[in-house]
């Protein structure tokens, strides 16, 4: 039961190193994310066995830097909000973001985390859009802000 | 599908591009030839009969009765993509369907949305959606001696080299205007034939005014970018990823806003030439 209680990185996402920063795609909700260093690094940790104070001092050895327990744990709720970790059984209590902020100290030693999120796009978001009062076959194909009304882009 | 077989088919033509096969037939002589600009950059005929996807185009013949309308139709296999009496309306919702379709389908490339140029042996590429101004960076680019790869689609090999998808470049000159098509050779510029390294990309949005003035972008933040303009990453997200990963081993992204494309483009040349410089050094 403790154990379920210790983060847990999320296995049936890709990952790809790009330098020190880590992409994940999400297969199930097609969301691509970046983690920055310290992020990468804190979601690697997440094995399910280490509690964040263990995880803080792992950290601080693979950096040769103190990693205060508030960064990890501020890195913790952004993964947890990119739903990057297993989701606990028992919901874990969590300082907020910004008490976790207010706790770390003013000069860090290294850079606070930070993931950063895009929805995957569809094959029709992704290509180029039918301009005004050209042929369509739905609203998805025109160009914002037109609409596909009887096959064409209006 | 066989209620279309059925059809007389005057002309047909099976052609393979980057992978992707597919099949176009028209029930008229002299049609097809109309058709053969606006295949993808670099087709080759197929022998093969069996492809991904068949476009049948319809054109309607015969006299126009008293109040009756004569329409064209395109399928997509059994699905209509588009109707109209203006046969070059219905040829360029082809167009656009076939190349959206082979970037969605081809397997052994990866099609990310952006404009590419080559300069000094690097591609330049500008991820972005329709509308963003990609096609106008492009020109301009070309207009100062950059070659020209595409202003649709950076299409990227499993080495993580950028190929030319070098189709006339549909320039708009008013967003609710239709494009008009330019070759690069027309607007002065040569259209590159040779695979690319990818040397910057370049995350920009277009604001009247605004004074082009890039941050630099990390290599994670700068790849999520790909992926945002990466046409097929929910049906092929490993290689999508893979093909990144290579893509931008030594790259450099900046970010910005803005303004005139004319200052954006000798500046965004000029920080390559810069870089290329310091990599020498």
């Amino acid at each position: 039961m403790k154990e379920r209680q210790f983060p847990r990185a999320r296995l049936d996402c890709l990952s790809r190193e790009f330098g020190d920063e880590v992409l994940v795609y999400d297969l199930q909700r097609d969301i691509g994310h970046c983690l920055n260093s310290t992020a990468a690094a804190t979601w690697k940790l997440c094995d399910g066995n280490s509690c964040p104070p263990q995880i803080a001092r792992t950290l601080s050895r693979q950096l040769s830097a103190r990693v205060d327990e508030s960064v990890v744990l501020l890195a913790l709720d952004q993964l947890a909000d990119a739903h990057l970790l297993v989701e606990p059984e028992v919901p874990i209590e969590r300082p907020s973001r910004r008490v976790a902020i207010r706790r770390i100290a003013v000069v860090a030693a290294i850079a606070l985390p930070l993931v950063t999120s895009i929805v995957a796009p569809t094959p029709a978001q992704a290509a180029s859009c039918v301009p005004f009062n050209q042929l369509c076959a739905n609203n998805g194909q025109c160009c914002p802000p037109f609409l596909c009304v009887l096959n064409r882009c209006v | 599908m066989k209620k279309l077989d059925r059809l007389d088919w005057a002309e047909r033509l099976t052609l393979s591009a980057f992978g992707v096969r597919a099949g176009v037939r028209v029930n008229a002589s002299g049609v097809l030839p109309h058709v053969l600009p606006l295949l993808p950059p670099g087709w080759k005929k197929s022998p093969r009969v069996i492809v991904q996807r068949l476009y049948s185009l319809v054109v309607a013949q015969g006299c126009e009765r008293a109040g009756m309308r004569r329409l064209h139709v395109l399928y997509a296999n059994t699905m209509p993509v588009a109707r109209d009496a203006a046969l070059d309306q219905v040829l360029a919702a082809l167009e656009t369907d076939l190349h959206r379709y082979t970037a969605e389908a081809a397997s052994d490339m990866t099609f990310l949305h952006a404009g590419v140029v080559g300069w000094q042996g690097r591609a330049i590429v500008f991820p972005g959606r329709s509308l963003s101004g990609k096609t106008t960076l492009v020109r301009e680019m070309l207009r100062l001696g950059a070659t020209y790869y595409s202003d649709e689609f950076a299409v990227v090999d499993s080495s993580g080299l950028v190929h030319p998808f070098a189709r006339p470049l549909g320039i708009r000159e008013d967003s609710s205007y239709p494009q008009t098509k330019y070759t690069a050779e027309r607007l002065g510029a040569a259209s590159g034939v040779k695979p690319l390294p990818l040397g910057m990309a370049v995350i920009c949005k277009y604001e009247a005014g605004a004074r082009w003035q890039p941050a630099l972008l990390s290599q994670g933040q700068g790849a999520l970018e790909l992926l945002a303009n990466s046409v097929a990453v929910r049906s092929q997200p490993h290689q999508t990823l893979r093909r990144l990963q290579k893509l931008v081993r030594h790259s450099v992204f900046v970010q910005g806003t803005r303004g005139e494309a004319q200052e954006a483009a000798a500046a965004i040349l000029n920080l390559s030439c810069a870089r290329e410089r310091l990599e020498t050094v």
